[in-house]
């Protein structure tokens, strides 16, 4: 937007519109003409409302909570609009009750929470605020999971858990077999070789290692 | 290093082979419990807006998730004293799956508290301390560098959790990444399968040994009248009253060992570490928000956190190496209080970083000291304490901690608050962990110098004759001892010479 500066003593010899009319919002222009010509151009719009780029996810049965905001200015009405096909249907809260709980959170935040959600309700919702001079919506996207889509990786990693623990555990198992199996062959050379000798106190010592 | 001490565990670690199976292992388990609380931060606006409630509610989770994680130290060494490390482990990898899968389906703030924060933080509990405590049991040589690769699964945790933690909310909104987070804390089980039970021949548990003991003495010694404690798992019918209450603190001391109390060192190493903490945690948690006060945006302070993270990881191998080396390692308790105190100075230097590259170097300065304190926190406490009592020693220093683990960011919190600037906090930090720090100093210098002192009167009584020695010994029951090299003589050790003395002499008489 262009910045039109506008010198002090040029105050005094101001001029100013209202627009009062929502059909006249655009872009104007002043031109003050003079030794000098100045001009600026000043866009009228109303206030956007803060999009939410990743989707909302939720789960059948569950309950959805969607909050719109519109930070720093105050919306006389809000409305919350549902995407049914390529149509937007206004949402009638005092219709279905138990389906929509429509609240103000505060001055510039609405919250829509829908409750026992279904796969029909996935999809497009859009907010919108209405002030004096126009409307301005916000979108949000609504996914409906059933619990099936977590459960698969879910499971997944569980028989990854105990595949792994298996492994581990067999691995254990069989090093302890090879072990006994060493520690014997040896205790029978050791006895063999020396009857004589305190083999006592070798195989004891065998014995009292951790197998 | 000195030649090869015969460890107070009663054989010798392995100080490899499927060491280091254990140490990977640890690494996991010790990366969940201290990442996990972090990570799940990200969940906390979806929450907020789910349930209605404001940020300090929320936060409650992850309070009572490191509460319990903290506080649930007793019940873990007292669960390892008289199981063993791999049950617990186990045991905790499921109850954490069980309360991350249970919080999946929870339909209020409440419920949230009780499976996330109770369940689960009960869970990671049950997690950390056992995988330090088999790193004591298997290493002796090498152990500060298993100290330090385990501890680095904190780090290298906290990088891939935080982002898959984002990645599932992206996909499966917060019921779904709940359930997927309870089957991701089951690979805690995994972990827990890696810890090979190893021990001195027999049951690697305290209690039997010195009860075999005490049954061949009771044979030889019935009549006398000597006061010996009996076995504890014999009924108690026959005791005598005073018997009785002597059954149940050595019951009690041989589940918790609170004869540590009376430990020169033990206590020394509590005082320090419960100071230190009160600053530790605070500056990693306000970090990116101070970042982002003076003015930095959200993804270059979000990035700070890398780096920290990044360095933290490198530091803490290298601080295990560090340890290890011959220079360090007799003088492993002036390394932590320099690391200590290293921490605090770069906190009280902070608040004089105040562009972007001077937070940086805050960050790198900063994972370093972190590292080197986190990679050094347990291998100290064995040094001093000796593997065999480390399992009630950790315990107990970590539902000392828990207090002020839990008191520190909040009152650095009120400090930001009420001043509207954080150089207070990072001052406040700073002073705590210089202060801290040289307590460790001048304490650990003063208790080298008594153990060497003990030392040298410990073989000038060798030299003595034998009767000297056997009033003496019974009478050293339960004063501790440790060589300058670290490993002490465990009191399980001393008891049973002690005892057989006892029974030489009045064989003798």
């Amino acid at each position: 937007m262009k910045q039109s500066v506008i010198p002090i003593k040029l105050v005094i010899a101001g001029a100013s519109i209202t627009v009062l009319d929502s059909s006249k919002m655009g872009s104007y222009s002043c031109t003050l003409k003079g030794e000098q010509q100045l001009s600026g151009i000043f866009h009228l719009q109303v206030p956007k409302i803060e999009r939410k780029e990743k989707p909302m996810i939720s789960y059948i049965g569950d309950t959805a909570v969607m909050n719109c905001e519109c930070p720093g200015y105050t919306a006389t009405s809000w409305t919350w609009y549902m995407t049914n096909g390529s149509k937007q249907i206004a949402i009638n809260e005092s219709l279905l009750t138990d389906k929509y709980v429509i609240s103000k959170k505060s001055a510039n935040i609405t919250q829509l929470k829908i409750l026992k959600l279904a796969k029909e309700d996935d999809g497009e919702y859009w907010c919108e605020a209405a002030f004096g001079l126009g409307k301005s919506k916000g979108k949000l996207e609504l996914k409906v999971l059933s619990y099936m889509a977590p459960l698969k990786p879910f499971l997944a990693i569980v028989v990854e858990v105990v595949v792994l623990i298996a492994l581990v555990v067999s691995y254990e198992i069989y090093s302890k077999k090879v072990k006994r199996t060493e520690v014997e062959f040896w205790n029978l050379t050791s006895l063999s070789y020396s009857k004589s000798e305190d083999s006592g106190l070798e195989s004891s010592r065998a014995r009292q290692r951790r197998i | 290093m000195s030649p090869p001490v015969p460890s107070d565990l009663g054989y010798v670690p392995p100080d490899g082979g499927w060491g280091w199976a254990v140490v990977f292992g640890a690494s996991i388990s010790v990366g969940f419990a201290y990442t996990f609380p972090k990570a799940f931060t990200i969940y906390f606006k979806e929450l907020q807006a789910v349930y209605s409630i404001s940020y300090s509610q929320i936060a409650w989770i992850t309070s009572i998730m490191c509460a319990t994680t903290y506080g649930g130290g007793p019940i873990s060494s007292i669960l390892v004293n008289r199981y063993g490390s791999r049950p617990v482990v186990m045991f905790g990898g499921l109850l954490c799956g069980t309360g991350m899968v249970s919080a999946a389906f929870c339909t209020s703030i409440m419920q949230l508290y009780i499976c996330v924060g109770f369940i689960t933080g009960l869970g990671l509990a049950l997690n950390l301390q056992p995988s330090v405590i088999m790193i004591g049991k298997y290493f002796l040589k090498r152990r500060p560098i298993a100290n330090g690769l385990a501890m680095a699964g904190s780090p290298v945790m906290l990088c891939t959790l935080a982002p898959l933690n984002q990645l599932l909310f992206d996909n499966y909104g917060w019921r779904g990444s709940f359930l997927i987070l309870g089957a991701i804390l089951l690979n805690c089980c995994v972990a827990g399968a890696l810890f090979r039970p190893i021990g001195p021949g027999t049951a690697s548990i305290k209690t039997q040994v010195p009860e075999e003991g005490k049954d061949a003495l009771k044979q030889k010694v019935t009549e006398d009248a000597m006061e010996m404690s009996s076995p504890v798992n014999l009924p108690m019918k026959n005791k005598t009253e005073e018997e009785g209450e002597r059954d149940c603190c050595e019951k009690i001391n041989q589940y918790l060992d609170f004869s540590l109390f009376k430990h020169r060192g033990f206590l020394i190493y509590l005082i320090g570490n419960v100071l230190m903490f009160l600053g530790f945690f605070a500056p990693i948690i306000f970090l990116a928000p101070y970042a982002k006060h003076i003015g930095i945006d959200e993804y270059s302070a979000a990035f700070l956190l890398s780096i920290l993270a990044i360095v933290d990881i490198v530091a803490r191998p290298t601080t295990g190496i560090i340890a290890n080396s011959k220079w360090v390692r007799p003088r492993i308790q002036y390394f932590f209080s320099f690391s200590i105190a290293f921490n605090g100075t770069c906190h009280l230097l902070c608040p004089l970083a105040s562009s972007y590259t001077g937070l940086v170097v805050y960050s790198i300065f900063f994972g370093l000291a972190f590292g080197m304190v986190c990679a050094m926190l347990f291998e100290t406490l064995m040094d001093l304490v000796g593997a065999a009592r480390f399992t009630s020693a950790v315990g107990l220093v970590t539902i000392a901690e828990c207090c002020t683990i839990l008191l520190g960011p909040p009152i650095g919190g009120t400090l930001i608050d009420t001043f509207g600037d954080y150089k207070y906090m990072f001052i406040k930090c700073g002073v705590v962990m210089v202060l801290a720090g040289t307590f460790l100093f001048i304490m650990n210098y003063y208790n080298y110098r008594m153990l060497a002192k003990e030392e040298k009167e410990r073989k000038a009584k060798e030299e003595d004759p034998k009767s000297v020695r056997t009033e003496n010994e019974g009478r050293n029951n339960w004063i501790k001892e440790t060589t300058q090299d670290g490993p002490e003589l465990e009191p399980l050790r001393e008891e049973q010479e002690g005892l057989k003395k006892e029974a030489n002499g009045t064989s003798e008489v």
